[in-house]
C-alpha cells in the first residue's frame, strides 16, 4: 500500500503544487497544501477499480483544500501581498497580472482552468474532480481563458515577442 | 468570440475536436489570433519552473540524502559481520602443537616443601 501512496506522491506532487501555487498565488502555502493533500491520503484507502479515476480524488481533496484556504483568507484577512516573488512566472508586474486576474474569476472556473493549463489534466479528470460534464469543462474552460485574454492583453502581447511551446513549458 | 471558437481550445488541449471546424475557425484572422493568444496566456500563467525545481529538489535531496545514510549503515553493520565471520574462522579451535619442548631441571617439577606452601 505504502508502493501505491509512493506512486501516487511520485506522479502527483508536483502538478498538485503547480495547481496550488496558482490557486492561492504563494508557493510557501502552496507546499504546505500539497503536503496536506498526501496527509488526507496517508489516512484514508486509495480509490480503486476499473471506474475509478484517481486524479479526480486527487484533485477533489486539492480544490476542497484551496477553498478551505481561501475561506479562511476571507475571515482571517492576510496582511503580505497576494503576489510572491519565488512563484513569478516572468517579470515581477506579470506575476501579479496574472494572479489578480485569477484572483477576479469565480472559484470554479479558476479551478478548471488551472487543472488544465498548470496541471495538465484531461476534461474528463476535471469532470471527476470538479462534478461537472466533460462538455461543461470544456465550455467553462474556454469562457475563462477569453476572460482571461481580455485581462492579460498586455503581457499576452509581450509573450509573443519570444518563441513560445505548445504546451507552455519553456524547459 | 463565439462558441465556434472552442474547438482551438480543445486542440490546445489535445482533446478531441473536429478537423472542419478547426480549418474553419482558423482561416479567419480572428480565429488565428485567438489561438496565438492562448498560447501566449498558457505560458504567462504557468509557474516559475525555476522556484518550484527548487521545492521538489530539495524534498528530493533530503530523500536521497536519508537513502544513502541507511545504505552506509547497512553497508558498515554487514561489513563488520562478515569481517567478523572470517576472523573467527581463522582462528583454530584447538591450541596449536609445540614446535620446540624446553625440558626445565628435575628440581622444577618437584613438589615444594609443606612449610612454603
Amino acid at each position: 500500500m505504502s508502493t501505491d501512496r509512493d506512486l501516487l506522491f511520485a506522479h502527483y506532487h508536483g502538478r498538485l503544487l503547480r495547481y496550488f501555487c496558482r490557486a492561492v498565488g504563494r508557493l510557501d502555502v502552496a507546499r504546505d497544501l500539497t503536503q496536506d493533500v498526501f496527509l488526507r491520503v496517508s489516512r484514508t484507502a486509495i480509490p480503486s477499480g476499473a471506474d475509478v479515476d484517481v486524479s479526480a480524488w486527487l484533485f477533489r481533496i486539492a480544490r476542497n483544500l484551496a477553498l478551505d484556504h481561501h475561506r479562511t483568507r476571507r475571515r482571517h484577512p492576510d496582511p503580505s501581498p497576494l503576489v510572491d516573488d519565488r512563484t513569478r512566472a516572468a517579470p515581477q508586474d506579470v506575476a501579479f497580472a496574472v494572479n489578480t486576474a485569477l484572483a477576479s474569476l469565480p472559484a470554479l472556473d479558476r479551478d478548471v482552468f488551472l487543472m488544465r493549463e498548470v496541471a495538465g489534466l484531461s476534461y474528463d479528470e476535471i469532470a471527476g474532480a470538479c462534478e461537472l460534464t466533460p462538455d461543461a469543462v470544456r465550455s467553462r474552460i474556454h469562457r475563462t481563458r477569453l476572460e482571461l485574454r481580455s485581462q492579460l492583453a498586455a503581457p499576452i502581447s509581450a509573450r509573443q515577442s519570444t518563441p513560445m511551446r505548445r504546451s507552455g513549458r519553456d524547459t | 468570440m463565439s462558441e465556434r471558437h472552442e474547438v482551438i481550445s480543445a486542440f490546445i488541449d489535445d482533446e478531441p475536436f473536429d478537423p472542419q471546424e478547426l480549418a474553419s475557425v482558423l482561416s479567419e484572422p480572428s480565429g488565428r489570433a485567438l489561438l496565438i493568444d492562448l498560447v501566449a496566456l498558457r505560458h504567462i500563467v504557468q509557474p516559475d519552473d525555476v522556484a518550484l525545481s527548487g521545492a521538489l529538489t530539495s524534498r528530493t535531496s533530503s530523500r536521497l540524502r536519508a537513502v544513502g545514510v541507511a545504505a552506509a549503515l547497512v553497508l558498515a553493520l554487514g561489513g563488520g559481520y562478515l569481517m567478523g565471520q572470517s576472523r573467527s574462522g581463522a582462528i583454530p579451535a584447538d591450541a596449536p602443537a609445540p614446535t620446540r619442548i624446553v625440558e626445565g631441571p628435575a628440581a622444577w617439577q618437584a613438589p615444594l616443601p609443606r612449610s612454603a606452601q
